[in-house]
């Protein structure tokens, strides 16, 4: 417990120093660019493939599963819609991205950790945790959100895509099917937790890679605790949004 | 001038440093020699304020910098330049945008001015036509080099360097060695070097400082260090078989 509430206490002092005033705002400008192609734009390809597969999963399992003469077809469609937008894309790609982008941020601050190239920075002047995570949290706080609109097109044409393929569900009924009784409001509940989401991704992948102390291998069990502790919280603040939005 | 009063460290509960006080002087090459492990680079790292000291003063002409809050330390760090053991040159970045980065940090200085004085720093640590290499395609020498070059791009008054030639030859490592001398000079900037490297130490060596368990066990110039009565640093400055054979001849 005394240990939880000391790496808590750390993670908290880390994010003030993170949103202090920065050096210099251009420079900072210039970072966040960077990081959105890195961490945002890079990230594209492995969402769409992943969204448009899960997709067809979910139109496919709903279907076999749904095999009833008294439930219209449509509703595939949009069970296929909800899912999506309520679960897949914004709790599921969350996980995925903490596997990726978790990783990799945790493991690119604890390298430059353990090859003193924050010391370097702080040498200079430079608020490191400010220079170093306040652009990737910018970053994916402004990104994920379109990587979540991405992975809700991609992941109903998927769905559009095998349901028809394999005949289980007219085109116009999945259409029809993915109009029907829609809530704009699933859109803006999702946003919002991807947002929350993004920023525990980062912030907490960041905090395992900014306090490596050791080597090589210290750094690659920060980039799996990085992994495994966003993933924990994301099902945690899940269950918390889900909660507080949809209540 | 830096100075530095009764310094202690402990780490978890382990002391590392135990009272040391010296004076590193402005122009001059000050040296901290020792055995690995015996407290120098947390003597440094203390001196630059990576590490917080138990107590004690350390000095930067007439203010504690170990007493100044994260603001303070910062405009006193923009005078100080860094060459770490590793050379911790920004790995994402090439040759030119490591020496640009202080520049585009801290000055207001137009693309052409910043240009020209990476140029004048490159050109001065023999770097020709690296600009746009990655750290990674560096030799060890060459870092080390390029990381000199960043360490003087803002002017520095004090020039800090970790061990600036482990890893690298004999030749390359007594270049590393006198490209620090004349930058010293040439500057004035007060340069702490860390080694323990007895070429280093009988090349450069103005001031010295050795230190064993953390405690400062002497201090003098390379002339005095080879007539010295303290048993410690006799055992590390001849330590090796050539230096033994050399001081039993004589």
């Amino acid at each position: 417990m005394i240990r939880f509430l000391s790496q808590l206490g750390r993670y908290v002092l880390l994010l003030q120093k993170v949103f202090s005033k920065p050096e210099k705002a251009s420079i900072y400008y210039r970072q966040t660019m960077q990081e959105m192609i890195y961490l945002g734009f890079n990230s594209i390809g492995i969402i769409t493939i992943i969204s448009f597969f899960m997709g067809a999963v979910i139109t496919l399992q709903t279907a076999y599963n749904t095999e009833n003469p008294i439930y219209p077809t449509y509703l595939i469609g949009l069970g296929c819609r909800d899912s999506i937008i309520l679960e897949f894309s914004s709790s599921v790609a969350a996980l995925i991205l903490a596997g990726k982008v978790g990783s990799n941020i945790a493991s690119e601050i604890g390298t430059m950790r353990v090859t003193e190239q924050i010391d370097a920075l702080e040498m200079m002047g430079v608020n490191s945790a400010s220079y170093l995570i306040l652009p990737k949290i910018i970053a994916t706080l402004l990104f994920n959100p379109l990587l979540t609109l991405i992975s809700i097109i991609v992941g109903i044409i998927g769905g559009w895509i095998s349901g028809t393929l394999a005949g289980v569900i007219t085109s116009e009924d999945f259409i029809y099917g993915i109009q029907y009784a829609f809530v704009p409001y699933y859109i803006t509940y999702s946003i919002i937790k991807t947002v929350f989401f993004a920023f525990i991704i980062t912030s907490v992948s960041a905090f395992q890679g900014y306090y490596v102390d050791g080597g090589s291998l210290e750094v690659g069990r920060a980039s799996t605790k990085a992994v495994v502790f966003s993933s924990v919280l994301i099902l945690l603040f899940n269950v918390i949004l889900t909660q507080l939005l949809l209540s | 001038m830096i100075k530095i009063k009764n310094l202690n460290k402990s780490f978890n509960g382990n002391r590392v440093m135990t009272d040391i006080s010296a004076e590193f002087e402005p122009g001059k090459i000050n040296l901290i020699i020792g055995r690995s492990g015996s407290g120098k680079t947390v003597l440094l790292k203390s001196i630059m304020g990576l590490h917080e000291v138990d107590d004690g003063e350390i000095w930067f002409e007439d203010v504690i910098f170990n007493k100044l809050d994260f603001v303070g330390r910062k405009e006193i760090r923009k005078e100080m330049g860094v060459l770490f053991q590793g050379s911790a040159l920004f790995d994402s970045i090439t040759v030119e945008q490591n020496v640009r980065f202080p520049l585009d940090m801290f000055t207001n200085k137009s693309p052409e001015e910043k240009i020209d004085r990476v140029n004048f720093c490159l050109n001065r640590v023999n770097i020709i036509n690296a600009n746009n290499l990655y750290p990674a395609e560096l030799s060890g020498g060459m870092k080390k080099r390029v990381a000199i070059a960043r360490a003087i791009s803002l002017n520095p008054k004090y020039l800090f360097c970790d061990e600036p030639n482990s890893g690298l030859d004999p030749i390359t490592a007594i270049l590393i060695d006198e490209l620090i001398k004349e930058l010293t000079e040439e500057f004035s900037m007060t340069t702490i070097v860390n080694t323990h490297d007895m070429n280093s130490v009988m090349g450069i060596g103005e001031k010295i400082i050795f230190i064993s368990d953390g405690v400062k066990c002497w201090e003098g110039s390379k002339d005095e260090i080879l007539h010295s009565d303290c048993d410690l640093l006799n055992d590390f400055v001849f330590a090796n078989a050539l230096a033994r054979k050399l001081r039993s001849e004589k």
